[in-house]
């Protein structure tokens, strides 16, 4: 079986990060001292990837729209198991999800794929829109938020996540493109003599030319016009003081208040 | 601006919440453009819910489907697509659920229109549409026009939209479905319901909420005695149910429960909006949590920036022990 | 990696199971193993480990996270190693390392042994504390960056990071300030040292933090270095040479003995208390240093020095090795080896418990309140105890 899996590299933003800032142009963020690394949902996905590799045999290809730095990524999903790696050079930030999505259309489209995989949606912007995006494009069956899967017979059984925690049950014909969710298994450690060795595997850029895609593809339909620092913590009082204070404090407050 | 769509969801018998605010959103961007307000809606029982949505749309379009509610995301997309080729309506708006993170992007490639999904605001001025999405952990706002288009399609953010009880009386039209129920290459197997769990945290009036800032499975114990000497049962997001810390019974948040307790405790939690759409209802929200950045400052009641792993032991300890 | 491939597959089936690792020198406790005075089932101990690994190597037995909870869950103390009569005993921990480093390689590690390797190698510390703040420490000291002094004052991520070892990095500044030792830090240049990342079987990242740390240091000139932590102490002195890394590397403590006997420090104003030392295990049994910390506490006049039962070769370890600290196998009970540690430190009727180790000190510290001991026994620093005692009179 041929998996294709879709990845692509994040800045860290969560908690642990010093501060975000906007940069100069007003419509990105400041990278210099950000730690990027792969998107959480994306490690998901060729983790589950890998699996089903593992279980039936088969190849499994990594590929991402995005610049040279990205190339980490890549490496790290050939480490963990990927046979290759194939990186349309662009640069990630210009471009939006339709051309994000176009691009990969043409570039999985020349590869054998029995089932796609993307993962839910990125950390950075979160617009959970590539994967169903490229399976219209593709005319294969998708199926997003996937939290179980099964796959026999040429047919993936899949559970998809609603609110609530509640499932809804399918059965795609392959080819089809999932959208993994979180928590469908515990992605493998990477070693790092491992991400050494992978440097022997394939690795492959290509431009658009290559794939016969005029830049005119890439014009954004969706056009940012500026970012902004959202507001921070405007609403909660905060307590101030070393932690024996603000706890006494706090404990003081939520007696006040009668919560306790 | 010609017309603005609708698309309303339901489960189980009832109109989802998400998709009564994009209506209200719908109806007060129709009153600023002064163009008309069109409600989608595909089930099988059509008198349920068409009179409802009427309240807010001037026409109902209620597709009827001989299957139960719960089906495939695929005939959706086609009747919509079909809806929109043929009224060419300039905005189209979904509730952002994972129904329609299914078929949107899909929808969006079938007719060929630009879409921003999970948006926080939608404006419009001179009949041009912008939106706001949070990114980066939701610590940046991004603001989003589009190129010259017939249609833009967008999912606004549950939870963010105020409901307005529509007041109008629409006119419902039934049609049918336009194309086959079945697909051939996708099948619908049933669905499954939430696995029952021993805590039922849904009835707690105190909740002490974990997440990713508590570091490790073993802080769950100061988290735990926290809990028991506020009389309050444990809780937790997302990734702690990932990590396999916590059975999913626990979770809190979209794909989890939606509690109203008296008093919601989130520590190391960032407050992420799909968390955060689970506890709106909390009479008192705190929160702990090191990052003063964290988006959970802004929906909480009161807060402590510092570490979850320092503070909460001594919390605890003052709660058992009252200062005189 | 197959048992053939396994560097000790010659030696790993000779364990008879006689159980000795599990004990002190002197038998009076079976539990001298923290992991198995935690779990009390043989799994936990040495010699019940290293037949799982060997069972799993040849794939006798599926890797799972138990199992990998089992083997990561040795702190690497090397109670074993001191008490196992057979001739491998000497390579016992190095054993288990090697089995977690099957481990690594495979992917299959357990989800807090990924998330401190994950964070280490992004920012530099297990926390996944962005680097940037990991100087944050020193603001208000008046502590130099490193620039030629005659030292380095190597901090290490936990006193760097976490907040009580944090006052342990600041008072042994103000004590090397007050010693007129000419020193300086690497502030948010520092990096791991790597010392738990190589115990975790980590062995490909050791090497690419160690040989970085490697050229910083000789980029800088640092020839002296002188460690918060024992861990740091102990990569840098016996695990960076190999690397071509060879520096002068002492424990603070050791430095603090020759500045005391050299009449550097004046500690006349004393510390009044019965104070028990509790032995780290990076400096006792790995790096054979067990009077030097004692010889700074009994310079200070009002310091009682009594020892626990358990002491020097025999201690106890506090269960913070490992990556432990973090990982937190070893947590969670009343039998958790830092709790026995603290039981046994209020058994000698000290008020104070002194650490050498910002590990020892954290772990210790949270088993006090475990414990509900907080109002009669203490943990801290020896260098807390001497800037104490360096205070000038009236001041």
């Amino acid at each position: 079986m041929d998996i294709v899996v879709a990845v692509k590299q994040v800045p860290d933003t969560s908690e642990v990060v010093d501060v975000v800032e906007i940069d100069g142009s007003g419509k990105d963020i400041e990278r210099g001292t950000l730690v990027s690394r792969i998107n959480e949902w994306d490690e998901y996905a060729l983790e589950e990837a890998l699996q089903w590799k593992q279980k039936l045999g088969g190849t499994v290809t990594a590929v991402t729209v995005g610049p040279g730095e990205w190339d980490d990524t890549l490496r790290r999903a050939l480490a963990m198991g990927a046979d290759r790696a194939i990186r349309v050079d662009e640069d990630a930030t210009v471009i939006d999800c339709s051309a994000a999505a176009r691009t990969l259309a043409a570039l999985i489209g020349r590869l054998p794929h029995d089932l796609v995989m993307f993962g839910a949606q990125s950390e950075d912007f979160g617009s959970a829109q590539l994967g169903p995006m490229v399976a219209e494009m593709l005319g294969i069956p998708h199926a997003a938020l996937v939290v179980r899967l099964q796959v026999e017979e040429g047919e993936a059984h899949v559970e998809r996540e609603l609110e609530g925690g509640a499932r809804d049950l399918y059965t795609l014909r392959l080819p089809a493109l999932l959208t993994i969710q979180t928590g469908i298994n515990r992605p493998r450690y990477v070693s790092f003599s491992s991400v050494r060795k992978a440097r022997e595997k394939e690795l492959s850029v290509m431009s658009l030319d290559e794939l016969g895609l005029p830049p005119q593809a890439l014009t954004p339909a969706v056009e940012l016009a500026r970012l902004e620092l959202a507001p921070a913590g405007k609403g909660a009082v905060l307590i101030s003081g070393a932690a024996e204070e603000a706890a006494a404090r706090l404990a003081t407050i939520l007696r006040e208040a009668g919560v306790i | 601006m010609a017309e603005i769509l609708v698309v309303a969801e339901h489960r189980d018998g009832k109109p989802a919440d998400v998709s009564l605010e994009m209506l209200s959103t719908g109806r007060r961007l129709a009153d600023q453009a002064g163009c008309g307000l069109l409600a989608v809606v595909v089930t099988s029982d059509v008198s349920a819910f068409a009179p409802r949505l009427a309240r807010w749309a001037d026409s109902v379009l209620a597709v009827k489907t001989g299957k139960p509610e719960h089906s495939l995301a695929e005939p959706y997309q086609k009747a919509l697509a079909s809806v929109i080729r043929e009224r060419k309506p300039n905005l189209v708006l979904l509730g952002h659920s994972s129904f329609a993170m299914d078929l949107a992007p899909a929808l969006a490639v079938d007719v060929g229109a630009p879409l921003a999904t999970d948006c926080t605001n939608i404006a419009m001025e001179n009949g041009a549409i912008t939106v706001t999405r949070s990114i980066y952990n939701g610590k940046v706002n991004a603001l989003y026009s589009f190129a010259p288009c017939e249609t833009v399609i967008l999912t606004g953010r549950p939870g963010v939209f105020p409901v307005e009880e529509g007041r109008g009386k629409g006119i419902v039209e039934e049609i049918d479905l336009p194309v086959h129920e079945e697909a051939e290459y996708k099948r619908f197997e049933g669905c499954s319901e939430p696995e029952a769990s021993e805590v039922d945290i849904t009835k707690a009036d105190v909740l002490v909420a974990v997440g990713r800032g508590v570091k490790e499975k073993g802080n769950l114990q100061l988290a735990e005695d926290l809990a028991r000497a506020l009389g309050g049962v444990l809780a937790c997001s997302r990734p702690v149910v990932d990590y396999g810390w916590l059975p999913s019974g626990h979770q809190v948040g979209l794909s989890g429960k939606t509690v109203r307790p008296r008093l919601y405790l989130a520590l190391g939690i960032s407050g992420a909006f799909q968390h955060m759409v689970g506890l709106r209802g909390s009479k008192m929200i705190v929160a702990i949590n090191k990052d003063e950045k964290a988006p959970i400052f802004t929906d909480a009641d009161y807060g402590i920036v510092g570490d979850v792993l320092e503070i909460v032991p001594v919390l605890t300890k003052h709660i058992l022990e009252p200062r005189r | 990696m197959a048992l053939t491939e396994y560097r000790y597959s010659d030696v790993i089936h000779r364990c008879f199971r006689c159980g000795y690792c599990k004990f002190p020198t002197s038998f009076i406790e079976v539990n001298n193993c923290p992991a198995y005075a935690r779990y009390r089932l043989e799994s936990y101990s040495t010699g019940g480990r290293l037949w799982l690994i060997r069972a799993w190597l040849n794939d006798e037995l599926d890797w799972s996270e138990h199992l990998g909870e089992i083997v990561y869950s040795c702190a690497a103390c090397k109670n074993c190693a001191e008490q196992c009569p057979l001739p491998f005993s000497d390579d016992i921990v190095d054993m288990i390392v090697a089995a977690k480093g099957a481990m690594v390689e495979r992917g299959s590690v357990p989800s807090a042994v990924k998330e401190f390797l994950e964070n280490v190698d992004r920012q530099g510390n297990p926390y996944g504390t962005a680097r940037s703040k990991r100087g944050e420490w020193m603001e208000g000291t008046g502590i130099q960056e490193y620039d030629g002094q005659e030292f380095l004052y190597y901090v290490g991520c936990v006193g760097s990071y976490d907040t009580r070892a944090q006052q342990v990095a600041r008072a042994l500044g103000r004590v090397l300030q007050k010693g007129g030792v000419s020193f300086g830090v690497l502030g948010d240049r520092e990096n791991c040292d790597g010392n738990d990342v190589g115990k975790l079987g980590e062995e490909g990242l050791f090497e690419a933090l160690a040989e970085e740390n490697i050229r910083q240091f000789k980029d800088l000139g640092v020839s002296k270095i002188v460690t918060l932590s024992p861990h740091a102490f102990n990569a840098i002195k016996n695990d960076y040479p190999r690397l071509d890394g060879t520096f002068e590397v002492r424990h603070y403590s050791q430095l603090l003995r020759d500045l005391v006997r050299a009449g550097k420090l004046d500690v006349s104003s004393g510390f009044k208390a019965k104070v028990t030392y509790h032995d780290p295990c990076f400096l006792g049994r790995w790096n054979a240093e067990y009077e030097a910390p004692r010889d700074v506490l009994r310079a200070v006049p009002g310091v009682e020095l009594v020892e626990m039962e358990r002491h020097r070769a025999d201690a106890l370890c506090c269960g913070g090795g490992g990556g432990n600290f973090y990982t937190d196998f070893l947590g969670g009970s009343e039998d958790s080896p830092s709790r026995i540690r603290v039981r046994d430190a209020c058994a000698t009727g000290a008020s104070i418990v002194a650490t050498a180790c910002p590990n020892c000190l954290t772990m210790l510290e949270d088993a006090v309140k475990a414990e509900g001991l907080d109002d009669r026994l203490k943990v801290m620093d020896i260098s807390e105890i001497v800037g104490e005692a360096c205070q000038a009179r009236g001041s």
